[in-house]
Order: structure tokens, then C-alpha cells, then sequence
């Protein structure tokens, strides 16, 4: 036994380690954990909570921008939000007053996301051969011939 | 932008996946290859894997120690990668991580210390300071290295590697596991897919082990030990023959089921995954090794020490390359299929400079190696002998002094 110690005293800080683990996980594991599953419960709230709406929709942009709002409801783009492709309200609007400009997403890759051929497609659905359309629209604004709000040429 | 190809649904165009999930079992692999070749000696007492029975348990803890560091690259929220630690549980493959790499990690922590003990003591009764301070809390301040401490001490270590063995095995069977669990993915989903993993785990093993035992040897003017290098070449083509066979298989009765998912899976191989799959995991990484290894174990009678020694090393060069073709095949060749059945997208090619990129990768698999020459001065690999004549010149033949754990 005399000379086993050292394996004793490894054995006790093995012991020690997995106490504190022990110990330690009480206080790291959050009270709602596992509630519902193994997640934090109150993060569903939290973060309902501290996040404010980034996103305002439609109505919202139209409460200064009426016309254009006016064109893109008649347009073929009716049903894309303009927050597809124009920031979320929040960067561009707060308090009711504008805040800053608003970033646009002109690049083609926005544009080929729903219109590059795909076959998983709908048929019906608008769709371009990136590599034939106008001779190749890689790399290029799609918005150059198109008007996005009411895109049909 | 990824090109896409038959009929493939819109979500199908990303690989989520990228280069850091194929660095991840390729790391742990040499975890698991590694301590594999520790337990060939330990536990099956294969006296001709004793001169690298040390090398072979500092190679796995030092990639187990960077072994976390490809997912954290990985995740867009890294500091909350503890929690899977803290909350482990069985309902998700990935959440069981935490108790699997832990549980490991305190065998592996453990093995190490019982192997290094004697040394440690040794060191801290020559020396002064800070450094005794050091060697001496390592030691947990016992300083008992009588016989009977150190029969105890193999002991120990004997059964370390008994628990360390299913314990490496679970924790890279796992990550196949991961893979061989997700149904929607025809090129996955296997049972096979966990063994497929663990033996090219034992692969890349046996292999990086090939060549330190050579680089080291070089270094420490050790002499190349003719029986570890047969018996390393032995063992690898026994687990490369296993390894194929099952990846082989796998293939196999998927074409010869002729199920919806071979449409696919026939294209992915011949088109995308043409020069990774059938050229590099297949030909170049299989098939030459085999052939070179098949030399080494059938007419190793007649083979000159330098041939044996060159054709080991080229064919371990070659296998490291197979077992990362693999990973890449497996993890990327999954994403570049879509869940019709019948649709592709292009290649993936990783980013240079991105944090998931080509650089990172590079310096991810160069750290165990920096980690190794830091375990090597902390904790010598190679047990002391006489140190080598000064200058320049071969160091005077010598057996190195056999030192049992």
C-alpha cells in the first residue's frame, strides 16, 4: 500500500476535479435549463426582450416612401419585402426621423439567389442562365436594366 | 457562385460544412491512430513498437490538446462552445462531445503521467528553483520511485490503456457516428461509416508514427529500429486493407443495390469528386501504399534497411494524403449533392485567408508538431542516454537505452 500513494494522491485530485466539476456545474447550469428541453428556457424571453424589431416591413417604409411603395405593389416584386434588398428600417430610421443613409444590396448575386436557373424551380418562375443572359451577367448589376421595384422590362 | 447542376432544390447551394469540419476528424484521427499504436504496446506487449510506444502517446496527447480548436473555428459563437461540457447530453450525437472528449482527454492525462513519473522525480531531485517547484507539483510531491511504486506504476499504465483504447475508439467512432446518424444524406448515412472512420483513424496513425519514428530518429541520432519500422509497415497494411476494403464496400453495395440515391452518388463520384475520390483516396493513396507496404511485409528478407526506411516513409507520405482525401470526400462530397437525389452543385474550394481557410488549416495541422517539441522539453520523449559526440558526424552506434514505462 506504501508504495501505491502516489496513485492514492492522483486518484484524490481526480476526485477533487470531478467535486469542483460538480460543484462548478450547479452555478454554470442556468435555473431554466431543461425546462422544455435541453436549452435556456428564459433566453426565449430575453431575447424577445432586448432586441428591438429590426425589421419593419413594407408598411413601414411606406409611411415616407408612398410612391415607391405604390410602384413595387403593382410590380412583379410585390410580394419580395423591401428589406430583401434594402437594410433592415432600423439601420436607416429611428425615433421616426432618419438616422442614416440606407445601405442597398445592388450586387447580382442578391438578384441570381432567386433568378439563376435552377431546376428545383418553379416552371413559372422567372429564371435566367446566368452565363447566357445579355452574354454573361456575372459580375454585373442586374439593376442596370432592371428596376427593382417593378422589374418587368 | 456555385454552379448547380440537374435538379436541385435552392437550399442546396451551400456547403456549411467547410474545410474546419474536414480538419476535425482528420486531427482526432491521429489521436485515436496514435494511442492505438501506444496500446499495440502496453496492452499487447508488441515489444517492437517500444521504441515508439512513447512518441506515439505525447503525438496523441499533443493533437488531442488542439483537437477542439477546428470546431471553435467553426462556430460563429466559440465562446459558448463549454457549455457542451456543462450540459452534456445523449439526445444529440454532438452534444454527447463533452463527456466523450473529456473522459478521454483525463485517461490520456493520466497514461501520461504514470509513463512519465519516474522522469519527473528524476528531474526534480536534480534540479533548483522554480524549475523543482515545477517538476516537483507534477509529481504531486511523491517522490517514491522504488521498484515496487514503479511495477505499480506499469500497472497503472496497463490499465490506462485498457480504458484509453475503447475510449480513443468511441471518441473518433463518434465522429463517424455523427456523419453514419443524418438520414437525409445517402453518402452518410451508414453504419459503416463510424469503422470506416476509426480504421483510417488507425490509418493516419500508424502512418504520422512512420515518419516521426524516422524525423526523430534523424534527430536524436537514434538508429532507425529495423523491427519497429517492419512491424509499423505490418500493421498499417493490415489497417489499410481494412479501411479500403470497408470504403470499397460501402460503394459497392450502394451500386450494386442500384437504389435512387446511386443516381446520384455514381455522378458525385465520377464528376465532382473524380480527382479526390478515384485519383488521390483511391489510387494514389491506396493503391500505391498497398503495393509499396505489400514489398515491405512479403520480401523484407531482401530489402536493404534504407529501402525498407524509404518505402515506409512514402507510403506513409502517401496515406496521410489518402486519410485527409477521405475527410474531404466524406464532408464536402456530402454538402455537394442535393437531397433530390438528383441534382449537384459545383466544387467547394476553401478560402485562403478566411478563418475557415486554407492557412488556417495548414497552421492547425503544424501546431501538434510545435506542441510535440514543447512536450519533448518539458517531458523528454526519447529516455536519456549518453548524449551524441559534439560537432558534426554520425552519433556512435548505440542501442538506445530500453526504457519500460
Amino acid at each position: 500500500m506504501e508504495a501505491a500513494r502516489h496513485v492514492f494522491r492522483v486518484l484524490f485530485l481526480l476526485l477533487v476535479v470531478v467535486v469542483v466539476f460538480a460543484i462548478g456545474r450547479t452555478f454554470l447550469v442556468p435555473p431554466s435549463y431543461g425546462a422544455y428541453g435541453p436549452y435556456r428556457f428564459d433566453n426565449v424571453a430575453e431575447q424577445a426582450a432586448i432586441r428591438l424589431p429590426q425589421h419593419g416591413g413594407a408598411a413601414s417604409c411606406g409611411a415616407c416612401h408612398a410612391e415607391r411603395l405604390k410602384v413595387s405593389s403593382a410590380g412583379a416584386h410585390r410580394a419580395v419585402g423591401c428589406e430583401v434588398c434594402h437594410a433592415p428600417v432600423a439601420l436607416h430610421v429611428r425615433d421616426g426621423a432618419k438616422a442614416a443613409d440606407m445601405p442597398i444590396d445592388r450586387s447580382f448575386t442578391l438578384c441570381a439567389r432567386c433568378h439563376r436557373r435552377i431546376e428545383g424551380r418553379p416552371t413559372a418562375f422567372p429564371q435566367i442562365v446566368l452565363a447566357q443572359h445579355q452574354g454573361g451577367v456575372e459580375g454585373t448589376a442586374c439593376i442596370d436594366c432592371h428596376d427593382p421595384h417593378s422589374p418587368k422590362l | 457562385m456555385p454552379e448547380i447542376s440537374g435538379y436541385a432544390f435552392p437550399n442546396d447551394v451551400h456547403v456549411h460544412w467547410s474545410l474546419m469540419i474536414v480538419m476535425y476528424p482528420y486531427i482526432t484521427g491521429f489521436v485515436a491512430g496514435a494511442f492505438i499504436v501506444t496500446a499495440l504496446y502496453h496492452l499487447f506487449g508488441k515489444k517492437e513498437f517500444e521504441p515508439v510506444a512513447r512518441l506515439a502517446l505525447a503525438t496523441s496527447f499533443c493533437f488531442m490538446a488542439i483537437a477542439t480548436f477546428p470546431l471553435n473555428l467553426h462556430l460563429g459563437h466559440p465562446e459558448r462552445s463549454l457549455n457542451v461540457i456543462v450540459t452534456p447530453h445523449f439526445s444529440s450525437a454532438m452534444a454527447g462531445f463533452g463527456l466523450l472528449y473529456s473522459a478521454y482527454f483525463v485517461i490520456l492525462l493520466l497514461e501520461v503521467w504514470f509513463v512519465y513519473r519516474r522522469e519527473i522525480i528524476e528531474t526534480a531531485r536534480r534540479s533548483r528553483g522554480l524549475k523543482r517547484a515545477f517538476y516537483a507539483s507534477l509529481a504531486l510531491g511523491t517522490y517514491d520511485t522504488s521498484p515496487e511504486a514503479l511495477e505499480i506504476d506499469h500497472r497503472a499504465v496497463k490499465v490506462l490503456s485498457a480504458f484509453g483504447l475503447p475510449a480513443a475508439c468511441m471518441l473518433h467512432g463518434y465522429v463517424g457516428f455523427i456523419f453514419g446518424g443524418i438520414k437525409a444524406n445517402p453518402w452518410w448515412s451508414t453504419p459503416l461509416m463510424p469503422v470506416i472512420f476509426l480504421l483510417s483513424a488507425a490509418v493516419s496513425g500508424i502512418a504520422l508514427l512512420v515518419l516521426l519514428h524516422q524525423v526523430t530518429a534523424r534527430l536524436w541520432r537514434r538508429p532507425v529500429e529495423r523491427e519497429t519500422v517492419q512491424a509499423m509497415a505490418r500493421w498499417l497494411w493490415f489497417f489499410l486493407i481494412l479501411t479500403v476494403t470497408l470504403e470499397l464496400l460501402e460503394i459497392v453495395l450502394l451500386a450494386y443495390e442500384n437504389s435512387d440515391a446511386w443516381h446520384i452518388i455514381s455522378q458525385l463520384l465520377t464528376t465532382r469528386l473524380e480527382f479526390s475520390f478515384i485519383s488521390i483516396q483511391m489510387i494514389v493513396g491506396s493503391l500505391v501504399p498497398f503495393i509499396l507496404l505489400a514489398i515491405i511485409v512479403t520480401m523484407n528478407r531482401y530489402l536493404h534497411d534504407r529501402v525498407r526506411n524509404t518505402l515506409a516513409v512514402v507510403a506513409s507520405l502517401l496515406l496521410l494524403v489518402q486519410v485527409f482525401a477521405m475527410r474531404w470526400n466524406v464532408v464536402i462530397g456530402g454538402q455537394l449533392l442535393s437531397k433530390s437525389f438528383r441534382g449537384l452543385r459545383s466544387g467547394y474550394q476553401p478560402e485562403l485567408f478566411h478563418r475557415e481557410g486554407v492557412l488556417v488549416a495548414i497552421g492547425l495541422f503544424v501546431l501538434p508538431f510545435a506542441l510535440l517539441w514543447v512536450f519533448d522539453r518539458v517531458l523528454p520523449i526519447e529516455p536519456a542516454s549518453a548524449p551524441p559526440e559534439a560537432g558534426r558526424g554520425p552519433a556512435p552506434e548505440q542501442e538506445p537505452a530500453r526504457r519500460t514505462a
